[in-house]
């Protein structure tokens, strides 16, 4: 049981931090009720995402060829892990407050483009996982005496994951503006790594490109990317504990581009 | 010119090898358990693994050493493509009942 509710909880580690650091931005701010707004509607169209995802994989339409499907996967994670940059950038710049640039004339259009940004980025992540929780929720109910330990998992693991949220919020709450953004954004860009890396593996697993020299190192005694503790550092921020070296080369080019433009950002 | 040069010898590297005849390993996920747990493939050879789901639940055949992630259907199979390995051992796992469905390929 108490597996059964680490995994629906593993599964909604990416969509609560995600949703959880929107949240808590958005909050900060007097003039940002229109961008709760699209924050809420990705979460409403992440849930509708996963379920058409869980149909999918669990072959309800099997029309579709089954590359079909990885690739659209594939398409995902790079998708968010770009949105995800980009919304961190983004979020940069509005450090204080949207209505001074309103005010100065920014353009109208550009600001609700970043906010259909948002909703994507959110629909993405709360998509993406979920689909899987979903596959296996259903698995469950499938068990013997499945129907009644769905009736336990799932508002339990419901509640993990409101859990988990509040827990981001007392995050914001504790912390100093200034000391939770930071923290904030190299959570996201750590999440975006790993999306790439997923990404990348994925492709490499696809048969599009090699992975160079595989199992480059072994870091399994430090931290096992297989076990509890390892998964969630692996799922949230692209650990291998075997890594292969192309994608060790993009994580690592994806931090120096990322580092670049935000040294330039700041120097701005 | 030297990193143009450089690039292109990692692109042709990085093509997979097309149309080549490839080993087929088969994995039966059934429910919580996979057979065999334990598959001995032969190093530096591209091959496949045929995973096929005969249980009753969802599964999802993963392995971080494989670069694989796939939810498998109940009654459903997938066909994995898995790039040349070095001698050694890769885990894998079901996730979705990851407390008993585990094994490794070995690699000699």
């Amino acid at each position: 049981m108490g597996n059964a509710l680490f995994i629906v909880w593993r599964e909604s580690a990416e969509a609560m931090l995600v949703v959880g650091i929107l949240y808590a931005w958005l909050k900060r701010r007097s003039d940002a009720t229109i961008g709760m707004r699209y924050l809420w509607g990705g979460v409403a169209a992440g849930i509708g995402l996963a379920l058409a995802l869980a149909g999918a994989m669990l072959g309800v339409a099997s029309v579709l060829p089954e590359s079909a499907l990885d690739y659209f996967q594939l398409a995902m994670m790079f998708i968010a892990a770009g949105l995800i940059v980009q919304m961190v950038f983004w979020m940069r710049r509005h450090g204080r407050t949207f209505k001074k640039e309103l005010e100065a004339g920014m353009q109208e259009k550009a600001a609700r483009a970043n906010w259909w940004g948002l909703l994507f980025v959110v629909a993405l992540a709360v998509g993406r996982e979920s689909a899987e929780t979903v596959v296996f929720l259903y698995g469950l109910s499938a068990e013997q005496h499945g129907a009644s330990r769905l009736l336990f998992v799932l508002p339990v693991g419901i509640a993990l994951a409101l859990l988990t949220f509040w827990a981001l919020q007392q995050g914001g709450r504790i912390l100093s503006w200034r000391a939770f953004f930071r923290v904030s954004e190299i959570l996201l860009l750590l999440l975006a790594g790993a999306l790439l890396i997923s990404g990348v593996e994925k492709l490499i697993a696809l048969g599009q490109l090699s992975p160079v020299v595989d199992q480059l190192s072994d870091s399994t005694p430090l931290l096992d990317d297989s076990g509890r503790v390892g998964g969630i550092v692996a799922a949230l921020t692209g650990y291998r504990a075997h890594p292969a070296l192309l994608p060790l080369v993009v994580l690592v080019a994806y931090w120096a581009i990322v580092a670049y433009a935000l040294r330039r950002q700041r120097s701005r | 010119m030297k990193l143009r040069l450089l690039l292109i010898v990692v692109a042709v590297w990085a093509l997979p090898a097309l149309g080549q005849e490839m080993p087929v390993y088969k994995i039966v996920a059934r429910d919580g358990t996979l057979a065999p747990t334990r598959l001995e493939v032969p190093a530096g050879k591209r091959f496949k693994i045929e995973v096929s789901n005969e249980g009753k639940t969802p599964i999802e055949f993963d392995s971080k050493d494989l670069k694989q992630e796939k939810v498998v259907a109940p009654g459903a199979k997938t066909s994995l493509l898995i790039n040349p390995l070095k001698p050694g051992e890769y885990k894998f796992v079901d996730e979705f009942h990851e407390a008993t469905a585990k094994g490794t390929v070995v690699a000699k």
